[in-house]
């Protein structure tokens, strides 16, 4: 594979071609006529450009971040348009159209949604193309389509030998009206896919020739960074741009939201002068919050009266007044920031006419609507080239860096502008994994079963932000009021039969401003429910595996994963000596994951020496880069339930960089294995749900260890690890 | 002035002699592939060799470099056919990759200097190198895999 064949590396980038496209080229997508017909069509066409050349270049919807989207899509469409793997090229659009956008209506890299939910309409595309490419032919040879065959950029006819190569039937093709109803190839055609095929960016990732938005360059550009208000709600009160107009570089200081861009000719210099940059911030209510106030108002939640009832099943009275034996716990996790490994960044080119952007971004659509509400730069003169992320985790949707990028640029004649945040800027200036409590009361049977249970949630909400009212959709997903998806998922819908169930959330608004943080919601509720089931089975001398099972016996997914984990862990015999399991299962984003913890415990010290994980994530599309997620998502959530927290003191975060934000390091990471359980399942997503599971799962085993439970993380407040 | 040799070319640059090392090389000879994730050598994104040895280029002033030769993720091979970079392509290594850079050179030196490093060592000589993707197993297993390269 070339390099160039990729539009997101430096070379290609100095190059030109992302701007331009090659010469010679028919880009099949840019026919008016074929433009028109696939918005009859529905989306169609924008995932794939054929040029005369025969180059095969799939335009994605999808961000890549790490996750491995790119690859997965293109191995959906190749496959079903018959290309040759080894010279397709990718791409994504530089602008945000319907034909990009998830059912929220936005064009964002979030959910887990790269291959479930983009696996049917890709395929459907790459068969229209197929199909036209294949009558094209067919006309061509005066032969039947039937007895033709796309394979390796061809259209073969096997019974005369001829092959017409993709490139010579694009005029043609271009001419025919679009299917409307493509036939799928069959399964047993289906060689591209469910198998592991190399990442395409693994090549581009080994040398530095990836193209990351902290990589940008652009003719003449200057660089920027930042002061922001330390106090998140604070605005700029004065500055003195003469204060850094002498130092080394220093070309302008632009106002921004909450903030000042320092721009000079280069970084370091940029970063010099905002460090000593005389600036002050307004006063506001926040400036002396903390968190013992913050927790002191969760607190104050988990008590308060008047909160309605979200999801019922059963009695609401009989789960709060049911006899039986009683097991009560109060449980909580901190706020989280994401520590992407590559800082928040944006180049800019901006003026009145134009604003083009180069950016690392899973929130395209944010962006646009972001730069049309703050700066009025309507949607058809935005230009979003979206770069390789160095992580994202769901940072990375957010636009308030290409205000700052845009502003920047339009303070310097619109010059190329390119803002990095430092590492202190990033942790310090959050939005932040919310901070929640949870208060849970089971009440269990003679048998030992959960006959009623209580779940009170306390803690913001953040899906008013993106857009859902949570009343309308509470109506939407059959609850019955206050329904914050943000929030609740993982709790209102796990699938436990219980026969009596009610959860409520009291909603605590925070001065602090929020971001979804990988698996979002799931990442505490999990930790909370799973955390919880534990201490039932443990209460009614259970076995967890076997308690977890007798509460779902209609959940096939569910019983298939607890099942294989199970005998991966070889949970049945006794664990070797000195060890401890934990276990804990949790759907989320269409998928299955039960993880098993293999711990020690020795004077104090818990330590993770192994972690077995089992998917049901549908078909597996790239099975190696499933279970890389699954390795991944373990050493992260790891990382996050031993040690991470952010605290707040005088309305600013406590912490500034990885000394007091620490990630996992190598030699703390456990050995994982996977297994994918493949029973049929409908297509489940795999960045996001390996998180869930793992810190339960943890609390678990340090349980079975210490018969210590931990309800609030991170584990390193409690235990030495 | 300082003069220094970078992937075997011999450079002047002009930029205060106490700017770290890497802004020097990314901003000013506009070789990117090192990386910035920290500022302060706690995450190893910036690593590169001076004279052969692993260096956090964020903290290294540019005057350290006078009259000493530098080597980026560019220099170490000139089509990624270093067995280290051949390694982590076979083990699909990278997922969002903004670290590997760092990891790959320290990886590189490591492998310099004990051509077959146990899994303590490999953890010692790679403790400094953060990946939030979670990527170790793969890059323990890659660097086994290039030492019996």
């Amino acid at each position: 594979m070339t390099p160039q064949r990729f539009s997101m590396t430096r070379r290609a980038f100095l190059a030109g071609a992302v701007a331009t496209g090659a010469a010679l080229v028919v880009p099949l997508r840019l026919s008016a006529a074929w433009a028109q017909q696939a918005e009859n069509a529905g989306i169609s066409q924008a995932f794939i450009r054929i040029d005369t050349s025969g180059q095969v270049t799939f335009v994605l919807p999808t961000s890549e971040m790490g996750q491995g989207a790119h690859t997965g899509q293109a191995q959906i469409l190749a496959e079903e348009l018959g290309a040759d793997w080894s010279s397709i090229a990718v791409e994504m659009p530089t602008q945000p159209a319907p034909a990009y956008r998830i059912p929220s209506g936005q064009m964002r890299s979030v959910g887990s949604f790269g291959i479930r939910l983009w696996h049917d309409p890709l395929r459907r595309a790459a068969a229209q193309t197929r199909e036209m490419l294949t009558q094209a032919a067919a006309a061509r040879l005066g032969v039947e389509p039937a007895t033709l065959q796309a394979e390796n950029g061809y259209i073969v006819h096997a019974d005369s030998g001829e092959t017409l190569p993709f490139g010579d039937l694009v005029e043609d093709a271009m001419a025919l009206p679009v299917p409307a109803e493509p036939t799928l190839r069959p399964d047993g055609e289906r060689t591209l896919t469910g198998r592991t095929v190399a990442r395409l960016d693994a090549p581009l990732k080994v040398t530095g020739e990836a193209l990351f938005g902290v990589d940008v360059e652009r003719e003449g550009m200057l660089y920027g960074a930042v002061r922001l208000a330390p106090v998140f709600s604070a605005d700029v009160e004065t500055f003195d741009a003469s204060s850094v107009a002498e130092m080394p570089g220093v070309v302008a200081v632009v106002r921004v939201p909450s903030g000042a861009v320092v721009v000079a000719d280069s970084w370091w210099q940029a970063k010099r002068a905002a460090d000593a940059l005389e600036i002050t911030f307004t006063q506001t209510p926040a400036d002396t919050l903390s968190t013992d106030d913050i927790n002191a108002l969760l607190r104050e939640g988990l008590d308060r009266t008047d909160v309605p009832i979200t999801t019922l099943r059963g009695d609401a009275e009989a789960t709060l007044a049911a006899d039986g034996q009683v097991v009560e716990a109060e449980y909580s996790v901190p706020f989280l920031t994401h520590m992407c490994m590559e800082p928040i960044n944006c180049t800019a080119e901006s003026s009145e006419e134009r604003t083009e952007l180069w950016i690392g971004t899973q929130g395209q659509d944010v962006i646009r609507m972001t730069l049309e509400r703050a700066m009025q730069v309507p949607a058809e003169r935005l230009f979003i080239n979206t770069t390789f992320l160095g992580g994202g985790f769901g940072r990375k949707t957010h636009g308030e860096i290409a205000v700052q990028a845009a502003l920047a640029s339009r303070g310097v004649g619109g010059r190329p502008v390119k803002v990095l945040w430092a590492r202190e800027d990033d942790v310090r200036q959050g939005q932040y994994r919310q901070t929640m409590m949870c208060r849970l009361r089971a009440v269990l049977d003679d048998g030992g079963n959960i006959t009623a249970m209580h779940i009170r949630l306390s803690g913001p909400q953040m899906g008013l932000e993106y857009g859902f009212d949570p009343e309308e959709r509470a109506q939407a997903t059959g609850n019955l009021a206050n329904f914050d998806p943000f929030s609740l998922g993982g709790l209102s819908d796990m699938r436990y039969e219980i026969p009596n169930f009610v959860v409520e959330h009291a909603v605590v608004d925070l001065p602090i401003p929020l971001c979804p943080w990988r698996a979002i919601s799931h990442t505490y509720n999990g930790f909370f429910f799973e955390s919880f089931m534990d201490e039932c089975a443990a209460a009614a001398g259970r076995d967890p595996l076997e308690f977890r099972s007798s509460h779902c016996p209609g959940q096939t997914r569910m019983l298939a994963v607890l099942e294989r984990v199970a005998e991966m862990s070889h949970w049945s015999e006794p664990a070797p000596e000195g060890v401890s399991r934990g276990l804990a299962v949790v759907e989320s984003y269409g998928s299955y994951v039960a993880q098993v913890v293999e711990a020690r415990a020795d004077d104090g010290d818990f330590h993770v020496d192994r972690v077995y994980v089992a998917i049901d994530c549908g078909r597996a599309i790239n099975p190696g880069q499933v279970e890389a997620q699954m390795e991944g998502s373990v050493v992260d959530a790891l990382g996050a339930a031993l040690s991470q927290k952010v605290t707040i003191r005088d309305g600013r975060a406590e912490q500034s960089n990885f000394h007091d934000y620490a990630l996992l390091r190598i030699g703390e990471a456990p050995a994982v294995s996977v297994d994918i359980v493949e029973i049929g399942s409908p297509l489940g997503g795999v960045g996001e749900p390996g998180i869930p599971p793992l810190a339960p799962a943890l609390a678990n085993a340090l349980f079975a260890a210490t018969q210590q439970r931990v309800r609030h993380l991170p584990l390193s407040d409690h235990v030495q690890g | 002035m300082t003069a220094f040799t970078i992937n075997g070319r011999t450079v002047d640059v002009t930029a205060a002699p106490n700017t770290p090392l890497l802004w020097v090389i990314r901003d000013e000879l506009k070789l990117t592939g090192t990386k910035f994730g920290c500022g302060v050598a706690q995450c190893g994104a910036c690593t590169l060799h001076v004279d052969g040895e692993p260096v956090r280029s964020c903290v290294f002033p540019l005057a350290g470099a006078e009259g000493r030769s530098v080597t980026t993720i560019e220099g170490l091979s000139e089509d990624g056919s270093h067995p280290v970079q051949q390694a982590w392509v076979a083990l699909d290594v990278p997922q969002c990759g903004y670290c590997q850079s760092g990891q790959i050179m320290s990886a590189s030196a490591l492998l310099a200097r004990n051509p077959s490093p146990s899994d303590t060592e490999i953890d010692e000589a790679m403790s400094g190198n953060l990946c939030r993707c979670g990527t170790y197993l793969r890059i323990r297993a890659a660097i086994h895999r290039a030492s019996e390269a």
